[in-house]
């Protein structure tokens, strides 16, 4: 497999379809029971996406609710799959999904760093690290030594988003999740992202805040009922996405 | 082989959640690890009490003989459950974050492993009670927990996967490992069954681990290396068409659960 860190995520032809079980049969029994139960409609998520992001583009997927952006996201990081075509990503990925993934409320706030870390891929020696920049980005001091069940629902975010931020992958998936603590940490978390686009970081926004996907990003993709209805600079599609909606 | 370079790429994620597991268990309770042998004592001295009441079996040392059976199959039966559940548990994460599947059940085996280690002190400790001894022998144990690792790792990846679209077989496997308790000689000998049953404890995989480690600590022979190398190729087996049908229905977990 040769390497290509020019285009680092290349979608082609992708279909995905969810099936909606209006009446599910979830257990053994019921299915076979009932089988005949299981009426279910299809339903077209994402048709034909064709999609090509190169090294170090910071691009914005807008669209209303139900367009297909989350979807289009989680093929990305292989927590679902594709019906029909192929997704490719070069490079090592992180998704800022979940905040906290695998925070064990018992243990405390410098053994999570190590939890919520691994799932994302790192090894110890990675993780040893980055653990002090963590910690100061957190804003913690002594209390990540505490249990984090201890912690008010700002510092778990705070923890949580600031190993998401230090994991130092070469895409970044990111969905909808600026929105974590104050003011102050807000503009933090905006500002270590202006920081890590300059280190030529890939990253993927799915936004609603289309005034930080100004700010943030190069290139907007305006995803409509599962198409990719515009594809540009960021000014030029959400101007005409306001057209639209509004 | 990329499975194995992934599960590598991973492996601070399986240590991590090992550990989480094994130290998270405890991490309350007034007596921590002990409770790791209070379980395990109290099932005992159960047992010690009702089977030979009602089975009137002349096997001497009774205890010894009985609990080198159950501490084995306790780890058989707890893996087993807990691989049932852990998708469904996990199923947060496993909608959120991408990484190897394989991870969690492993990750149960393992930290069962790990429990089943300090459990077997329990053996160690009523062998050597009842004044039997440990002989040489004794270093056949690490193969005997390596056949039962990987018949362990088998069978999860199955029931690990599956559960995920037949909820209900969590309760079903409960009830078959119940089962499965009297069709395997832990609490009687396989001489004491009637011959037209025998096939039963023959063709049942767990007879011969349980019957090994009986061979290293009651019997204090070597264990049958034939019927355990039979067992290993069961169990590798298990873990190709195991991984096979688990890489084939974790593509849809994210939306299954």
């Amino acid at each position: 497999m040769q390497k290509d860190t020019e285009n680092r995520i290349i979608v082609e032809h992708v279909y995905k379809t969810f099936d909606v079980y209006l009446d599910k049969a979830n257990s053994l029994k019921e299915k076979l029971l009932f089988w005949k139960r299981n009426r279910k409609e299809t339903r077209e998520v994402l048709k034909d996406i064709n999609l090509t992001i190169k090294n170090g583009e910071a691009v914005a997927l807008i669209g209303v609710n139900g367009s297909g952006k989350s979807t289009l996201l989680k093929l990305m990081t292989k927590i679902i799959y594709p019906n029909k075509g192929k997704i490719t990503t070069n490079g090592k990925l992180t998704s800022l999904l979940e905040l906290g993934a695998g925070f064990h409320p018992d243990f405390s706030g410098r053994e999570n760093i190590y939890f919520n870390a691994s799932i994302f891929g790192l090894t110890k020696k990675e993780i040893d690290k980055r653990l002090d920049q963590i910690i100061e980005f957190s804003e913690l001091g002594s209390y990540i030594d505490n249990p984090v069940r201890t912690y008010s629902s700002g510092m778990y975010m705070r923890l949580a988003f600031s190993v998401a931020i230090n994991v130092d992958a070469d895409i970044l998936l990111v969905d909808e999740i600026l929105s974590v603590g104050d003011q102050h940490f807000q503009d933090k978390c905006l500002e270590k992202m202006k920081e890590l686009k300059k280190e030529g970081k890939t990253m993927v926004f799915v936004t609603h805040s289309l005034g930080s996907a100004k700010e943030l990003c190069d290139r907007a993709v305006w995803l409509h009922k599962g198409n990719i209805k515009m594809d540009g600079k960021t000014d030029e599609v959400i101007e005409e996405y306001l057209k639209e909606t509004t | 082989m990329s499975i194995f370079k992934s599960l590598y790429d991973y492996r601070e994620l399986l240590k991590t959640s090992v550990k989480k597991d094994v130290g998270g268990k405890y991490k309350h309770s007034f007596l921590g690890v002990l409770w790791s042998f209070v379980n395990p004592l109290l099932q005992i001295i159960v047992y010690a009490i009702i089977f030979p009441l009602i089975m009137r079996s002349n096997i001497e040392y009774y205890v010894v003989f009985m609990v080198c059976g159950l501490i084995p199959w306790n780890y058989f039966s707890t893996v087993i459950n807990r691989a049932s559940f852990t998708m469904i548990e996990n199923g947060n994460i496993l909608k959120k974050v991408y990484f190897p599947r394989e991870i969690l059940p492993l990750s149960v085996v393992t930290s069962e492993t790990i429990t089943f280690l300090i459990s077997s002190i329990i053996i160690v400790g009523f062998v050597l009670g009842y004044g039997l001894g440990i002989t040489i022998n004794i270093v056949f144990y690490p193969i005997l927990l390596f056949v039962q690792f990987v018949l362990l790792l088998g069978i999860s990846l199955f029931v690990s996967s599956i559960t995920v679209y037949f909820r209900d077989l969590q309760h079903f496997i409960g009830v078959l490992l119940q089962l499965f308790f009297y069709a395997t000689p832990i609490v009687y000998s396989v001489e004491s069954i009637p011959e037209n049953f025998q096939w039963i404890l023959k063709y049942n995989p767990m007879t011969y681990i349980i019957e090994g480690y009986r061979d290293i600590f009651y019997y204090q022979t070597m264990p049958e290396i034939g019927t355990l190398l039979i067992v290993l190729v069961i169990g590798i087996l298990l873990c190709v068409t195991g991984y096979i049908v688990f890489n084939k229905l974790q593509k849809k977990f994210a939306e299954e659960l």
